[in-house]
């Protein structure tokens, strides 16, 4: 499918050697509301929780996050945003994998100094498949690369599919859904979410939904 | 099985990373059934496998040829517009980078082929931005973790418990090492006085 009828007009590129990014109204408005979000995230404080467990006790109940680890935080989930928003105007089909190890990274140091044990455990899982995840990406992308003998998505979306394109669209296709957490891989990144510190953990979840989006059109490039 | 149990099976994060490993191996097994079509119009271009081994080339597999700043060595982009002096210092060598190829037939695959050695235009030249994010990958990765280590595994200031049993410890073993000096003190001198004697 052409560039132009998936994303609107094209309004210009950004040449950085061979890897081109192309500017679309699709793309700017996801890369536009992504750098947004981003900013807000970088001026907000976190929400603190109260454990409804130690509702009749005496005890703290308050979850906190303190200051050192709001900075970390604060600075990981700043550049999660910039990294996702990258993934969104890129056109070429490496750097978007490249981008999205870079955010699944990102998602998992976001989370990597919280107290809960459970947070820590489905983590940990979130970093096997990760881990996992990078053979299928990356894999993928060189399926795709051998059988076009191209990796820029303006040249791939004039291309028709072959079936080692359509298997390495398929590799590339598992690899985004278990990096982003969609079913039937979302247990154990929305597990990840049930800790306080609510701006800094939403974009976990935000920079995987606009990945998908993205990814979506980046396949029906591919593939159509 | 009812699909309710496995959906509760599923919420479970230790399951998930067992059922994506095992939905990419049935994936990578049918894989092998794709019938392999590649393209033989590539960018990036690289001569048949063995074809500069056999010819006896001392930077093979990597030999694009080229003469720095003057003869454009073979590299072919996707948009040549966008590097117009690509090629130029390919062929580039440093003096030791050209000794060694000159008395070594595996420059091209050693190690040292590559700092002053040959150059990776793609690598530095067309595809730049690829590299500075996979290394911004790295950055991350070791920032998370230093992070961690510094904060967490080294940091002592909370568990006073072990602090106050690595105390005593310590305590225990240089009253051991003052005991053993003196012991050795007094041995020394009793041996200096009978000397003397």
């Amino acid at each position: 499918m052409d560039i132009v009828t998936l994303g609107g007009n094209l309004l210009g590129t950004i040449p950085l050697g061979d890897i081109v990014l192309y500017l679309t109204p699709f793309n700017l408005f996801l890369f536009a509301v992504l750098l947004g979000f981003t900013a807000l995230i970088a001026f907000s404080k976190p929400e603190t929780q109260i454990e409804a467990a130690k509702f009749n006790t005496l005890g703290v109940a308050e979850v906190k996050v303190d200051e050192k680890e709001f900075k970390q935080r604060r600075f990981l989930s700043v550049i999660c945003g910039i990294a996702s928003a990258g993934a969104m105007i890129t056109g070429d089909l490496f750097n978007f994998t490249l981008f999205m190890a870079l955010v699944g990274i990102l998602n998992i140091g976001i989370v990597s100094a919280v107290k809960q044990t459970s947070v820590l455990n489905s983590a940990f899982n979130y970093g096997l498949i990760a881990m996992m995840c990078s053979l299928p990406l990356f894999g993928g992308a060189a399926i795709i690369l051998a059988a076009t003998g191209t990796l820029s998505l303006s040249v791939l979306s004039q291309m028709s599919a072959s079936p080692m394109v359509v298997f390495g669209a398929i590799l590339m296709l598992i690899g985004i859904l278990g990096e982003s957490g969609v079913a039937p891989f979302f247990a154990s990144k929305a597990e990840m979410f049930r800790t306080p510190g609510s701006p800094f953990i939403v974009i976990i979840h935000l920079s995987s939904l606009f990945i998908i989006v993205r990814a979506v059109e980046i396949l029906l490039l591919v593939l159509w | 099985m009812r699909i309710g149990v496995l959906w509760n099976k599923l919420a479970d994060p230790k399951n998930v990373p067992r059922l994506f490993a095992f939905s990419l191996g049935v994936l990578l097994i049918i894989g092998l059934l794709v019938p392999i079509a590649l393209n033989p119009d590539q960018i990036y271009v690289r001569p048949a496998p063995q074809e500069q081994v056999d010819e006896g080339l001392a930077l093979a597999p990597y030999d694009r040829g080229g003469e720095p700043l003057k003869e454009a060595g073979v590299i072919d982009p996707q948009y040549p517009e966008n590097a117009a002096s690509l090629g130029m210092i390919t062929g580039y060598m440093s003096p030791i980078a050209q000794w060694i190829s000159s008395i070594s037939p595996y420059f091209g695959t050693s190690i040292y082929s590559s700092p002053g050695g040959l150059i990776d235009e793609i690598l530095y030249y067309t595809r730049g931005f690829d590299t500075i994010l996979e290394s911004s990958i790295l950055m991350m990765s070791f920032i998370i973790a230093s992070w961690l280590s510094i904060n967490y595994t080294m940091n002592r200031k909370n568990d006073e418990k072990e602090i106050k049993k690595d105390f005593k410890k310590a305590i225990n073993d240089s009253t051991q090492v003052a005991n053993e000096v003196k012991a050795n003190d007094a041995k020394a001198r009793s041996k200096q006085l009978r000397r003397d004697n």
